[in-house]
């Protein structure tokens, strides 16, 4: 490994650590993105109920857990009903625990205030088959009882009963909501993204195939101070900020170290 | 003959699948939604496929003690300890499985994630050289981007945030669009060559 | 002692062949009699619709769009057939295959091929890195090169096996092709990620071809194959990991490029007309773009409402 690289290293590694224990907090303003979705779920009546998707492995829960949180709690607060579901398997054990977190909380009792799905395999034939009827894809949710047996689950037989579906997602899944719900059924999807993603998916909301997006640390935070309840995206923000202002003076630093290199060439070329 | 019957079933089916999504009959719906039960059949059954392939290789490595022994133990080891556990004690919240899963699984898979700063990090530093007029520009967005995208830069400057919300929302959206057109046609392309038997990849080659 | 009593013109391949279409139509006639179920009981509660009543008309604007893809890649493929030749541009990341795969050689060392953890063996990027992948095996057998091969997804580990021990046939080299050494290592992204690091770091190829649908893992693998010294050659259709690649990879095949490398790579020209039919795909959609925007600019006519649900 090169001298600079583990340099580089360490200094990130610092920058996060001295960040999370400072504490700097600074202020962070609400974008006009994730008001967006805040309203939309606002807007929604309290007998609504929206499906909630966890497609994301275990390796971001740091950056997507708090904005699927965050979303969990708006919607337990208004008394909409969730119905969760993984499309990828890792999803299945984080969401389940959120969820039944979240609803202990908010004194949402499993049935009536939230059902979980569970984890299908094959992403494009369960949402497809959703569409239709969602008893086709899953006949029992996660506990084991029958999907209609539930209070919250007899009301619900396709994308048509449901107000807004929630990706939660660290990869493509929302493209493939965007494809097969969105396109076919034209149910409106939300995207809750890792920040990185968030410019592929800016063609799907301005086309306004996507009915929101809101991306990680940062769109958790945001939602966080939205419910006036700071939580992890609000904490996770400072060392978010050390390690970008890190990077930026990296970058600065490689460039006069390159003009330095090629100006000594120079003089030594002379 | 063999890769013939399978051309001939890609076609059928990808003809099917096209054709039903402009038809309201019953009877197409209907034929629809049993495929897409079938997928999820075969797509679980590919997956004990894959388990079961990855358990013959690292179990044969293990008792041969081959280079790298000890990680296929480890493997074998995870994959015997979360299955007994998720079949003998449930998948709920509370059991053994959930604990293994939050406490030893999350925060292994979170540590190798966050590489991604160190790497991106160094990649930054090797990569964003301003050695032309091109990658001035790409040098200065990307510094007002980063900045711009977190509170250090609002408390830096307010220009930042709106500069870095107009270079994402403009520039940088146009181009995700020309990129994502190209790509979609391309995918096109190589849906019709499947449907039409010119594309056979599926078939390894042959 | 049954086959013994089956006339001697049957044969064993067509006993197993003729099991296949067995199969084949049992499961035919299981999907089709809830079809023809529901065909009886529409025709036994009066006349079928006329076709008007079957046509989803919303979906128009899909169907006149599938109607010139279609169109487009006949019409390519026609004009090929007929004897013209196919002119593309050069692609530098195809050119430099060759001296990765050369220098992975003289070096003593594998060279390493991944499709990448997002796609399925049904994604199109995934089938045209397949492609690839069957050029690269044949080189890499004529230049008794290792091979690896990991994947997350065991369907594309079956498809990929068949592909480069095909390859290694069509070198002159069968022997040459190792089964273990294209493996299926974990379904979990960050757990493939770990796996090909691992083997970057174990193997230390000369050459990393990172071809395909990516994620998050994108950037630990290139920056991973960078540090162990290899020449990395990518290409995705993710427009996020294309930053990545542009970044820290030694050339970058960008979005349809791939696909057209595909084309060249299959050397099968009917195969490559299909490159001539997106770009034909890609002038359509220019003029729409320049005429919806000229519409909406001079006259305020949104073009898109025409074409939306």
């Amino acid at each position: 490994m090169g001298t600079p690289r583990r340099w580089i290293f360490a200094l990130v590694g610092l920058a996060a650590v001295a960040a999370l224990v400072l504490k700097p907090g600074l202020p962070a303003s609400v974008t006009q993105d994730t008001r967006s979705v805040y309203d939309l779920i606002e807007s929604l009546d309290s007998g609504a109920v929206v499906m909630i998707s966890f497609d994301h492995e275990a390796s971001s829960l740091p950056e997507v857990g708090p904005l699927g949180a965050a979303i969990v709690d708006h919607c337990f607060r208004r008394g909409i009903g969730i119905i969760g579901l993984a499309l990828f398997s890792e999803g299945t054990a984080a969401g389940y625990e959120l969820l039944g977190r979240r609803a202990s909380v908010f004194g949402r009792s499993y049935g009536s205030g939230w059902i979980y799905l569970g984890f299908r395999p094959q992403y494009t034939s369960a949402i497809l088959g959703m569409g239709e009827n969602i008893g086709d894809v899953f006949n029992l949710d996660y506990e084991g009882h029958a999907v209609t047996a539930t209070a919250l689950g007899s009301r619900v037989h396709s994308y048509n009963d449901i107000a807004l579906v929630v990706s939660v997602a660290d990869g493509s899944m929302p493209t493939y909501w965007v494809e097969y719900a969105q396109a076919r059924y034209q149910v409106k999807i939300v995207a809750a993204l890792t920040s990185v993603m968030v410019t592929s998916y800016l063609p799907y909301y301005e086309s306004k195939q996507l009915a929101g997006i809101v991306a990680g640390l940062r769109g958790a935070a945001e939602y966080e101070q939205l419910l006036g309840h700071p939580a992890a995206g609000c904490r996770g923000m400072d060392a978010q900020s050390a390690i970008h202002a890190l990077i930026a003076i990296l970058i600065i630093a490689g460039n006069v170290q390159g003009w330095r290199i090629r100006r000594s060439r120079g003089h030594g070329e002379a | 003959m063999r890769d013939r019957l399978a051309i001939i079933t890609a076609s059928v089916a990808g003809v099917f699948m096209t054709v039903q999504y402009f038809l309201t009959a019953p009877a197409a719906n209907t034929a629809y939604r049993t495929i897409l039960s079938w997928m999820q059949v075969v797509f679980a059954f590919a997956l004990v496929v894959g388990v079961i392939g990855v358990l013959r290789l690292n179990i044969e490595r293990l008792g041969k003690r081959r280079s790298g022994w000890f990680y296929s133990a480890a493997l074998v080891a995870g994959v015997a300890a979360m299955t007994i556990l998720g079949f003998v004690g449930g998948t709920d919240r509370g059991t053994p499985f959930q604990w293994v899963f939050d406490h030893w699984q999350a925060p292994m898979q979170s540590t190798v994630f966050s590489l991604l700063a160190f790497y991106v990090a160094s990649a930054a530093y090797r990569g964003f050289r301003a050695r032309s007029g091109e990658s001035t520009v790409l040098v200065i967005a990307a510094l007002i981007v980063l900045l711009g995208r977190v509170p250090v830069g609002e408390w830096l400057s307010p220009v930042l945030p709106r500069t870095a919300d107009w270079i994402l929302n403009v520039p940088a959206l146009a181009a995700k669009r020309a990129i994502l057109i190209g790509v979609g046609l391309g995918m096109i392309a190589t849906s019709l060559k499947v449907i039409a038997g010119l594309e056979r990849t599926y078939l390894g080659g042959r | 002692m049954g086959l013994a009593c089956l006339p001697a013109t049957i044969q064993l391949k067509d006993l197993r062949l003729g099991s296949q279409i067995a199969a084949v139509g049992i499961c035919a006639i299981y999907m089709c009699l809830p079809v023809c179920a529901d065909a009886l009981a529409l025709s036994a509660t009066g006349s079928p619709p006329g076709i008007s009543g079957w046509f989803q008309a919303s979906r128009t604007p899909e169907l006149i769009g599938t109607g010139l893809a279609i169109l487009a890649l006949w019409l390519a493929a026609f004009i090929v057939r007929r004897g013209k030749k196919l002119r593309l541009r050069s692609l530098p990341a195809l050119e430099a295959i060759g001296d990765a795969l050369g220098r992975a050689t003289e070096l003593g060392t594998p060279v390493l091929y991944s499709t990448g953890w997002g796609g399925d063996m049904g994604r199109p990027t995934t089938m045209a890195s397949m492609t690839i992948l069957s050029d690269i095996a044949r080189r890499a057998a004529e230049f008794n090169c290792r091979l690896l091969f990991p994947s997350h997804d065991p369907l594309i580990v079956s498809v990929a096996q068949e592909t480069v021990a095909q390859a290694a046939v069509a070198a002159g080299r069968p022997e040459w092709y190792r089964a273990d050494d294209i493996t299926f290592v974990s379904q979990s992204q960050l757990g493939y990620a770990a796996a090909v690091d691992g083997l970057l770091a174990r193997e230390r190829p000369g050459a990393v071809f990172l071809l395909g649908t990516f994620e998050g893992e994108a950037l630990i693998l290139a920056e991973t194959a960078h540090q162990t010294g290899a020449v990395t050659i990518a290409g995705t259709d993710s427009t996020i990991q294309l930053s990545f690649f542009l970044v820290a990879c030694d050339y970058t095949l960008i979005g349809e490029e791939l696909f057209a490398a595909s084309g060249i790579a299959a050397k099968d020209p009917a195969v490559a007309a299909a490159v001539w039919s997106q770009d034909w795909l890609k002038y359509l959609v220019l003029g729409i773009l320049v005429i919806g925007a000229l519409l909406a600019a001079a006259a305020g006519v949104d073009l898109s409402k025409l074409i939306s649900h």
